[in-house]
């Protein structure tokens, strides 16, 4: 494979797969969604069975949406699920979104894995947000 | 790399990531929600509700009120506690709608404006004909938290911990029941409201 075409393909797998969890993600997918989601996106955290309505299993139910449709939930909120626009910034919520993605193929085979997880690898180790100039100013203190 | 490296690594990160969830996850403990009966007579207030119009807490005399504390982007206790008052206000007679009114009072005023307190009510299916979602001024707020004894700390943006109270006005304005804990009983809360209803 030629170098732009790894680029390439790994811009695109990155697009359609988010990259994998960093430390900023599990602080807000702990504080914001775990009680709820469960800590591996199940739908198993510690007060899922009081709520009107159980939170789904990521696993079964992730695959099947696009980004524009996962990044409208977290933002608008469903059900007794919280709306976190504007209490999370985009970037928070685009995180939210990889994690949920990430959590979703959490059971996705080897094959998979052996075929790809270098090139996500090398992908998520650039800082894309900082790179784009996408970083968020920091929050004001009232 | 081979296949058995691969699983490694894939499953020693799995590993690593999932600990570090549960390392920062808000653990709501299972408490048996507590009820107290007490006499606080709750003064007067004025807030704005989901419609952004001026809320008198006076023209609710000779109501019986049921008021929870909640902010919406509450990660543990409120989502149980606005259910609750959902099912509150579902499990009332219609004549019942008429004297009893539900409150829900804000905890983070900064993320929690009108519009958000509306969207809010709505996902829930609170009907606002008797079910009102307040937010204010901080000020105004804190009088408000301070006379029913909510304590509010401010963690970080849209997260906040709180006392989560959930209490029971008479119609002569004083807070007769209050429960303290994540899910307060609907039927209790019924139960009560009919006691404070009786002649």
């Amino acid at each position: 494979m030629t170098l732009s075409g790894l680029i390439t393909t790994s811009l695109l797998l990155a697009l359609a797969a988010g990259c994998g969890r960093n430390e900023r993600m599990d602080l807000i997918y702990g504080q914001r969604c775990a009680n709820c989601h469960g800590t591996g996106g199940r739908g198993d955290g510690s007060i899922a069975a009081s709520l009107p309505t159980p939170p789904p299993d990521f696993r079964e139910t992730v695959q099947r949406k696009s980004n524009s449709q996962i990044r409208r939930v977290i933002a608008e909120g469903k059900g007794a699920m919280p709306a976190f626009d504007p209490a999370l910034r985009p970037s928070e919520i685009n995180d939210m979104l990889q994690m949920v993605r990430y959590l979703s193929r959490e059971g996705r085979d080897l094959a998979w894995w052996e075929k790809y997880d270098t090139l996500i690898a090398a992908h998520c180790s650039i800082p894309w947000e900082s790179a784009l100039g996408l970083d968020d100013a920091p929050e004001k203190k009232p | 790399m081979n296949l058995g490296l691969t699983s490694c690594l894939v499953v020693i990160a799995l590993s690593i990531n999932s600990v570090g969830v549960q390392a920062v996850a808000h653990e709501v403990q299972k408490k048996t929600v507590e009820r107290r009966a007490v006499v606080i007579p709750i003064d007067a207030f004025t807030l704005v509700d989901q419609n952004s119009s001026e809320f008198q807490f006076s023209k609710l005399a000779g109501r019986v009120v049921v008021v929870a504390f909640a902010y919406t982007t509450c990660p543990d206790v409120c989502p149980l506690i606005t259910a609750a008052l959902r099912q509150v206000q579902s499990g009332l007679t219609t004549d019942e709608h008429k004297k009893v009114f539900l409150l829900t009072i804000t905890t983070d005023p900064e993320i929690d404006l009108p519009k958000v307190l509306a969207n809010y009510g709505k996902r829930y299916g609170a009907d606002f004909a008797n079910w009102s979602f307040l937010t204010g001024d901080q000020a105004a707020l804190q009088r408000v938290w301070k006379n029913f004894g909510v304590g509010v700390k401010r963690k970080g943006r849209g997260l906040v911990d709180h006392t989560p109270l959930t209490a029971v006005i008479d119609r002569q304005g004083k807070m007769r029941v209050a429960y303290v804990g994540p899910a307060p009983d609907a039927k209790a809360i019924l139960r009560d409201v009919r006691g404070l209803l009786a002649p």
